[in-house]
């Protein structure tokens, strides 16, 4: 590939990051209200139209939108977030103390998807009990048939309150990671699962495989390198898409679990119109979105050459 | 304005004082201790209870697990229940209400003295006492609060306090006295005083902006509890100050606070709280649901349910909206509300029926029980009287208009959502159609502005104080009946001058005697004009472990960790 | 957003396409009957939302506050609700909003998508680029912050939170048509008919369409599922229709808080999602078996 085409890429994804934030400004703008609003309007201080007047004027809320929206997008530029409305605090020292707690989440949660797909996957390929594999091959779209708020709710209560297996209030910083971890790797698990499962199929199929297995090489052995190089491609394309999924369900599993993460944050900030951390928290996950598409697209060829061809016209 | 007397007026002793409102205070204290006979435990502090527990032991960590979290911790911001529940535990007030008698006691004013026509108040601070910064709670800092907290600091945004009426400025007399002046009579100021929204707080934390509030470490109290440590959002650790000494003399306990540390923690899950606190991982929760009272106590846990002592949980009218200006409409909806059914589907007896617009338990609290039935046939002929007739689909209309009025829930009030539904059946059998909207926080509090769009809308505040009427009703304060010239830019012309009238009154009125009739007027004037339709006293509904000790509540209800300790090895 | 829909790697992955085809066709021999359940739950959902008094006799929205959070019985088959609802009968109600709420969000998410998708790839490079990029965008923004803004702006209710489902479902939809048209468009007969003088459209409409049309169709089918439970998800964020609109996914949200004093209320709501996903899922597997 030229480094024409990899500066073309890149501008290309800076575009869609700049597009991404200004779709986010209009968006935020066009919402019924405001976090000033929310904040101070409630009726809950008390608070006179002069007095909401005069905190609109400090916070520069009635500034025209052009004004706005050139503002905010010279301080991202410069890597400021602005202030958050709602929490009180800079934004950026609130994404600081809620990213790492989203980052474990969802990297264990991904980590434990895999194991767990693999898992299915291998076994029910190896198995030779019929009902086992179809049991297995159940399980993914049973996966994504549960509403994952629900599901998290069933194991605290039986893993938790029934059985009193794991604390989810005042537990160790690991342990209270286990349910959480749980109830986010289902979903992610049943796609991941579905890649392998049909990788192994199309690898028992393939006539190197007989080869290879003539040659002496354990059948284990065989399935494991190639399905391993088969799953790699698709799963990379799954990337992007499982990216904003374990975003998605970081919301969903915060929020039951009272864990404190940009998921839980992000969701408190859509409600309270906080438009700085929403504009941060768009910026943010649209850079690592497309940072992963960018990281796909250049390592797609290299593990894949059918696709030298038509790479660029695939994402 | 210039003071009448220039010699310092005598400092006297303030049961004295306060004669008038404890006598009436006495009235609701008997109607509390029926209560009390359904409610398990209510305001520990210096009930008999106590005395037969065994010696407190000192030490351990209690787990608190709370809905939401909090917003921000300018005291003024403490009527909001997680802003409160904390202001509580790390702030002293300069007097101490007592949530048995609603006496004002002494707290960090040992004394004070109010003039003749209530427009000047000394207070004689206590020595000795400082916040946990190290600065001295003395008269300037007092002054500089009450400065804060009356008059608001544009410059960095600090918001006027609704307890706070007719405040001028504040002189410091000497170190240790401190004299604020009014621009016009402040009968409830002293009340005012006691609340948490009155909380002192150091003079570095009043030089921060608003803004910067919303961190709990920045909050410098004088309080028990300091807060040590702080996850925004999920998390904050309360430490113990070993150096306290300066309870309110009722307190049984004078010293360091029993426990150790306080964890609190942000758990949003109604079905997770509950669990938790059964499981054995949490020992005390907020918000409990009716529906889970009878599982608690199945476990021998212990619910508290203290009163929040202010507008009863209701259901209000925005007379500007056409649909509602007429007062038939009102009335009619009013004998159509069943409160008891709503009651006893949905609650428990910690919520009694309302048998006024603020609560048994409230100051200046009238029974005006016999406006409120439920009367079906009264609802119908007041509706056909004005006018609105049934139509095909059993919908009433008048000039081809249907009689449909929208509310929004309110997220903080129990069960809100269930509550506006079944209201809303109830309407139904008179013809009346209730929409229930849910909504995100702009519509909601955009349209809440609007009377068109909410003509009908949830409500409910508390405060051990007459005052509290004014809070809700004032256009001024929460204006929940949108009035012209109040919150709401969007009000065409309704202006109940009367009502204002009355209201000013109790925020003014200088004789106690007095003070207490305007409110009762007023009780009975909002039933017969029908702008709220009341359904329950709202009560704060906590569950415990039965370990818990000395958990108690202040006079609306905010738990108070003082005096608590750990009854386990 | 709750789920990844099944296979959407199917979409750019051209190369792989062959492959998957014959696997799932030998997939779908093996699995008839579970075909025809699936059929049998659609077809049952369906009979609900069209006609729900033929199943119960209860109202589902005027209740008997008496009557309030009883276990299941033989007057209600499924127990009441906090205000005495009979819950059987706000599922058999519900069963219109939901499945409206999936057909719209669904319908929203195919056409805009497909639309986009088929302009994409049968266009030259420029507008190819330009259009890929908007959905890019569209994949950029976290879907479920897409969703809670849509449903600021358009209000609150079942159409309005399909509609914020079925955006987020855009970009998807896209990529997968786009993908198909591509490869349809450089198949032999394709560029024949091309090449034998068809215009443009004629050939996009006669030849390249139906030839893309199962495989969208099968995201179709595996979007409505997801689209039941993301719907599910708002109602849990407190962005479901307003009450007393009954609503399998607000029926699951708002039973929760009772799951250890009246288990009935979230769990057979959450029996009926599932059936219903799994069997959308089911027939989506069948219908992508059929495209080869």
């Amino acid at each position: 590939m030229s480094s024409r085409y990899l500066v073309g890429r890149l501008g290309q994804a800076l575009l869609v990051l700049w597009a991404a934030f200004t779709a986010s400004f209009v968006l935020l703008q066009l919402l019924p209200g405001d976090a000033i609003l929310i904040k101070f309007e409630g009726g809950d201080l008390g608070l006179s139209p002069q007095q909401i007047a005069e905190i609109r004027l400090a916070y520069g809320a009635d500034e025209p939108v052009l004004l706005q929206y050139v503002h905010t997008l010279a301080g991202f530029l410069q890597g400021h977030f602005g202030y958050s409305i709602q929490r009180g605090v800079p934004v950026t020292e609130a994404i600081l103390a809620n990213l790492p707690a989203t980052a474990w989440l969802t990297a264990l949660g991904f980590a434990v998807a895999t194991l767990l797909a693999g898992t299915i996957a291998v076994v029910s390929s190896l198995t030779g009990l019929r009902w086992l594999r179809s049991l297995l091959r159940g399980l993914p779209p049973l996966f994504v048939s549960v509403p994952v708020f629900w599901l998290g709710i069933v194991l605290i209560q039986i893993f938790s309150f029934r059985l009193k297996l794991i604390p989810v209030i005042g537990a160790g910083e690991w342990e209270g990671l286990v349910l959480p971890v749980l109830t986010l790797a289902v979903p992610i698990s049943a796609p991941l699962a579905q890649v392998l499962i049909r990788a192994i199929d199309e690898v028992r199929t393939q006539p190197f495989v007989t080869v290879a297995r003539a040659k002496g090489a354990s059948s284990r052995w065989v399935l494991f390198r190639h399905v391993l190089r088969n799953a790699l491609g698709p799963t990379l394309t799954l990337a992007g898409v499982l990216f904003g999924e374990l975003l998605a369900g970081a919301v969903v599993t915060e929020t039951v679990f009272g864990l404190n993460g940009i998921g839980r944050m992000t969701e408190q900030a859509v409600n309270n119109q906080d438009a700085a951390v929403l504009q941060a928290v768009v910026v943010i996950s649209a850079a690592g979105f497309v940072l992963i598409n960018l990281a796909v697209d250049l390592l797609y060829p290299l593990i894949d050459p059918r696709l030298r061809k038509t790479v660029g016209a695939t994402t | 304005m210039g003071p009448k007397q220039t010699a310092r007026p005598a400092i006297r002793r303030a049961p004295h004082q306060l004669r008038g409102m404890t006598v009436t205070s006495s009235l609701s204290v008997s109607r509390r201790i029926v209560l009390a006979g359904l409610v398990v435990g209510i305001g520990l502090a210096s009930a008999p209870g106590w005395a037969q527990s065994p010696t407190p032991k000192a030490g351990g960590t209690l787990v608190y697990l709370e809905q939401q979290a909090h917003t921000n911790l300018y005291p003024p911001a403490g009527g909001f229940y997680p802003n409160g529940g904390i202001l509580n535990q790390i702030t002293d007030k300069l007097t101490y209400q007592n949530p048995q008698t609603l006496a004002i006691e002494p707290w960090i004013a040992e004394a004070w003295a109010v003039n003749e026509d209530k427009t000047e108040y000394v207070f004689k601070i206590r020595k000795g006492v400082t916040f946990s910064d190290g600065t001295p709670l003395d008269a300037a800092a007092v002054a500089k609060n009450y400065d804060a907290f009356g008059r608001g600091n544009k410059e960095l945004k600090l918001p006027v306090s609704e307890v706070i009426n007719n405040y001028e400025r504040s002189e410091v007399l000497d170190p240790y006295t401190v004299k604020f002046v009014f621009s016009k009579p402040s009968p409830g100021f002293l009340q005012g005083t006691s609340v948490i929204g009155s909380g002192l707080v150091s003079p570095a934390t009043l030089d921060r902006k608003f803004e910067d509030l919303g961190d709990a470490t920045k909050i410098v109290g004088s309080g028990p509890f300091v807060v040590s440590k702080q996850v925004l959002g999920k998390e904050l650790l309360l430490t113990a100050r070993k150096d306290y000494a300066w309870a309110p003399k009722s307190s049984a306990n004078q010293g360091r606070p029993y426990l150790d540390q306080i964890r609190y923690l942000i758990t949003a899950e109604d079905s997770v709280r509950i669990g938790a606190l059964l499981a054995g991982q949490a020992d005390v929760i907020r918000q409990i649901q009716a529906y889970d009272e009878k599982q608690v106590e199945a476990a021998k846990y212990v619910i508290y349910a203290p009163s929040t002592r202010g507008v009863n949980n209701s259901v209000v009218f925005r007379p500007d909206n056409p649909l509602v200006a007429d007062l038939r409409v009102r009335k009619a909806l009013l004998h159509a509300t069943n409160a008891k059914e709503i009651v006893q589907t949905l609650f428990s007896p910690n919520y009694p029926q309302a048998t006024s617009i603020i609560a048994s338990t409230a100051a200046g609290y009238v029974n005006i029980a016999d406006k409120l039935g439920f009367d079906l046939a009264r609802a119908n002929a007041l509706l056909d009287e004005a006018g609105w007739t049934r139509t095909g689909n059993g919908l009433r209309q008048k000039d081809g208009k249907e009689l449909v009025l929208t509310a929004y829930e309110s997220l903080p009030q129990p069960q809100n959502k269930a509550t506006l539904q079944l209201v809303a059946q109830q309407w139904a059998k008179v013809g009346v159609k209730l929409n229930v909207l849910a909504g995100d926080a702009g519509s909601r509090v955009a349209d809440d502005l609007d009377p068109l769009k909410t003509p009908v809308s949830p409500a409910m505040v508390g405060r051990a104080d007459p005052d509290v009427i004014k809070s809700q009703y004032h256009p001024a304060n929460r204006d929940v009946l949108r009035q012209k010239g109040g919150q709401s830019s969007k009000v065409q012309g309704f202006v109940d001058a009367r009502l204002n009238g009355l209201l000013e009154a109790v925020a003014s009125e200088v004789d106690d005697q007095k003070r207490l009739a305007v409110a009762g007027d007023i009780q009975r004037y909002v039933v017969d004009q029908a702008y709220a339709i009341p359904i329950f006293e709202e009560p704060q509904a906590f569950a415990a472990a039965p370990y818990v000790k000395g958990l108690a509540f202040e006079a609306v209800g905010r738990p108070s960790f003082y005096n608590t300790w750990l009854d386990k090895k | 957003m709750t789920d990844v829909p099944f296979e959407q790697q199917a979409a750019p992955a051209t190369p792989h396409r062959l492959d998957l085809r014959t696997s799932t066709s030998r997939l779908r021999r093996s699995f008839h009957p579970g075909l025809w359940i699936s059929w049998g739950v659609i077809g049952i959902v369906a009979a609900f939302a069209v006609v729900p008094w033929l199943f119960t006799g209860h109202d589902p929205v005027d209740g008997s506050p008496l009557e309030r959070r009883q276990a299941p019985s033989l007057v209600h088959w499924l127990g009441t609700d906090e205000l005495g609802r009979d819950l059987f009968a706000r599922i058999v109600y519900g069963a219109v909003n939901t499945l409206s709420g999936a057909v719209v969000a669904v319908a929203v998410g195919l056409v805009v998508g497909t639309l986009l998708g088929v302009v994409a790839g049968s266009s030259g490079r420029r507008i190819d680029d330009a259009v890929m990029r908007l959905v890019d965008v569209l994949l950029a923004v976290p879907a479920l912050l897409l969703s809670l803004s849509i449903i600021i702006l358009l209000g609150f209710g079942t159409v309005n939170a399909a509609i914020a489902v079925g955006v987020a479902s855009v970009a998807s939809f896209a990529r997968l048509a786009r993908a198909e048209v591509v490869r349809v468009r450089r198949s032999d007969y394709v560029e024949a008919a091309f090449g034998s003088g068809g215009r443009f459209f004629a050939v996009l409409w006669r030849h390249v369409l139906p030839n893309s049309l199962n495989a969208v169709l099968a995201l179709a089918a595996l979007q409505f599922g997801s689209a039941i439970l993301q719907i599910s998800t708002l109602g849990f964020l407190g962005y479901g229709a307003p009450p007393p609109t009954p609503e399998w996914g607000l029926l699951i949200a708002e039973g929760r808080n009772y799951i250890s004093t009246a288990w009935w209320l979230t769990t057979f709501p959450g029996l009926f999602v599932v059936a219903a996903v799994l069997s959308a899922n089911r027939i989506s597997l069948s219908l992508r078996g059929r495209s080869a």
